[in-house]
């Protein structure tokens, strides 16, 4: 019980009977239930069988078709042991499938060696990002450890679900069966493929991998073969969850939440360091060895958007920037956790600029916001858009709304779905045949607390104020997944 | 979430390097024997096998057997024997490349397969003493997944 119905209900018992009516009780009962965030979080028991999503209001976009791929935890808590962060849930793929205005949704968890060995044990036992695990792991290499529940991309006929510190794990994109862990060649086994490769405009795949002070750059051909992977020294020994890139440049953000030590679970290994600064590494693609570094106040991050170039040579991306680390820290443990504040501010949208004589400056919107995405059709290049979720603040964490920042006009184009949802993740998906940025698709899952179920929404692009085009319930609820991809 | 395991003592741990064919002692009227079988997932090679007879070793000692199997010539097993009826555990890895070394990525983690007695798995790196250990007294046998 939380302490505002605890306080009503002691309100409550002071007043007469007369007073206090049963619709009264209900409704504060009702009040809760919508604060009651804590089934974004919840654990899935089984796989989810393909199953209809009901159209519950407006109506199915025309040439709306494709399928939304989404990753995210959705085991936390077994009887022998349970994980303590938001990170370590065991990765559970979605589809959401649209076809002809028809929407289907199934689910299945990725089948790893960490989920069949907790499974026989029924007991969380593997140390993790934040969860320490005990001495029952069996931790021979750090797929041992993957939990592939952080994101997807799509690879031929396959799902690769992507964790930070291993391999993907291919599975199979129409029954979403697990087929494996990617080795993208013998001599590159085990290095990490972290969740956000960026597509770059000729097809090309960039994506990093870092332990301690190192990276190593991948680059992979468009059907997903390995064209390159170099290793390059990094600055600093940063936590670093994404990377950006414009069409010519790799562009990773060295924050100072720093390792210092080498401990599990991993997060411990980092020291919040904001006197360090926040330095930003300009790669070149054609040579990995150029480089250069600017220099910005501290911030923590996990998440930024597409870079893209002016033509003077100015550099400009988008990140949602947080003050410090408590998120990481302390915030993801009280969402498994299921009750408690979390603490702290949540990430605000930022607009950082590189300029070309090595000067960088940050406007920080008053926009909370998570999960910057752009047009995929842009990525690399010069754009106005990002979509973010919305709407999170102090004392009620995760986003109940959508928005759209224009960095062109300075506005932003928001819809609120208010408490009674936990938003998720929204992705671009362009219109067939259309090439203006706003002429496509938002599509972004939510759960809706109150009905206690998940629910996909579309909006139009450049209408977010006017609430989604159509939504589609299920008739069950999944727990709020990190990061999804669209497959046209 | 970067590389987990510290890699390099792993790899130098189970670093045999270039070992003769099948070393076997003479038996003795107590001995033991130990065979061991492996279950690959290349054909190719050989799989490099240390035997250890006590945790101080086990940790970075001497081994006291060590076997060479020759999988690319259709061997899959490897045999100690007149062992001294004790507790012993074995490291092992398939030099697939057949290069005498056991490879790694550029991050320092192992790239070819690698197993322990029991099929043992360690807790972030090699696996424990306590979990490789086999009691050997008499004939014991096991298969090992290497792959």
């Amino acid at each position: 019980m939380t302490p505002s119905r605890r306080s009503f209900m002691m309100g409550a018992a002071a007043l007469s009977a007369a007073v206090a009516t049963p619709e009264m009780v209900r409704a504060a009962a009702a009040m809760d239930a919508a604060r009651d965030w804590s089934l974004a979080t919840a654990d899935m028991e089984a796989d989810v069988a393909p199953r209809a999503m009901r159209l519950v209001h407006g109506r199915a976009p025309r040439g709306l078709d494709g399928v939304l791929f989404r990753n995210g935890p959705a085991k936390f808590r077994r009887p022998g042991g349970s994980a303590t962060h938001w990170f370590d849930g065991d990765g559970m793929m979605r589809a959401f499938r649209i076809h002809d205005g028809q929407v289907t949704l199934d689910a299945r968890f990725a089948d790893t060696a960490k989920r069949r060995h907790e499974t026989e044990l029924d007991a969380v036992v593997t140390p993790g990002f934040g969860t320490a695990g005990d001495s029952r792991a069996r931790v021979g290499s750090s797929d041992d450890a993957n939990a592939a529940n952080t994101a997807v991309m799509v690879a031929g006929d396959e799902v690769w679900g992507l964790w930070e510190g291993g391999s993907p794990l291919a599975m199979d994109a129409d029954t979403l069966a697990t087929r494996g862990l990617v080795t993208l060649r013998d001599d590159l086994k085990g290095m990490p493929f972290q969740a956000h490769p960026r597509y770059a405009p000729d097809g090309t795949i960039w994506n990093v991998g870092t332990t301690g002070a190192q990276a190593v750059i991948w680059r992979l051909n468009a059907d997903r073969s390995l064209h390159t992977a170099q290793v390059i020294p990094l600055p600093r020994a940063s936590y670093m969850h994404d990377f950006t890139a414009t069409e010519r440049h790799i562009i990773l953000v060295l924050q100072p939440w720093v390792a210092e030590r080498q401990t599990m679970p991993f997060a411990s290994r980092f020291a919040w360091r904001p006197s360090l600064g926040t330095l930003i590494m300009v790669v070149d693609k054609a040579d990995l060895t150029q480089r250069r570094l600017c220099e910005l106040p501290a911030f923590f991050h996990f998440h930024l958007g597409d870079a893209w170039s002016d033509p003077d040579g100015t550099i400009r991306f988008d990140v949602a920037a947080s003050a410090d680390a408590q998120f990481v820290m302390e915030g993801a443990r009280i969402l498994v956790q299921g009750q408690g504040v979390v603490p702290g501010e949540p990430a605000h949208l930022a607009l950082v600029t590189l300029h070309a004589n090595g000067r960088a400056d940050m406007q920080t919107t008053e926009a909370a916001a998570e999960f910057p995405k752009g047009d995929p059709r842009r990525a690399g290049l010069r754009r106005d858009l990002t979509v973010h979720v919305a709407g999170e603040r102090a004392g009620r964490p995760l986003a109940t709304g959508i928005a759209v920042r224009d960095w062109s006009s300075g506005r932003s184009d928001a819809f609120e779905f208010g408490d009674d949802h936990v938003v998720e993740e929204a992705v671009f998906v362009p219109k067939p045949g259309a090439t203006a940025e706003a002429e496509a698709w938002l599509v972004a899952p939510s759960v809706n607390l109150r009905q206690g179920v998940t629910e996909l929404h579309a909006f139009e692009a450049g209408k977010v104020a006017d609430g989604p085009v159509a939504t589609w319930r299920a008739d069950i609820a999944l727990p709020a997944g990190f990061h999804g991809v669209w497959k046209g | 979430m970067k590389t987990l395991i510290r890699s390099c003592a792993l790899a130098a741990i189970l670093a045999v390097g270039a070992l003769p064919a099948l070393a076997q002692a003479p038996a003795t009227p107590s001995a033991g024997r130990l065979a061991l079988t492996f279950e690959v997932g290349a054909e190719t090679g050989a799989i490099m096998v240390v035997l250890f007879d006590s945790e101080a070793a086990y940790s970075g000692g001497a081994p006291v057997r060590q076997a060479r199997v020759d999988v690319a010539g259709g061997q899959r097993q490897a045999v100690f024997e007149g062992l001294p009826a004790g507790d012993y555990a074995a490291r092992a890895f398939h030099d697939v490349d057949g290069n005498g070394r056991m490879n790694t990525n550029p991050f320092g983690m192992p790239t070819e397969p690698y197993a322990f007695s029991n099929n043992a798995v360690g807790n972030m790196g090699p696996a424990s003493w306590d979990r490789a250990r086999v009691a050997v007294s008499g004939d014991v046998a096991q298969t090992l997944t290497i792959r």
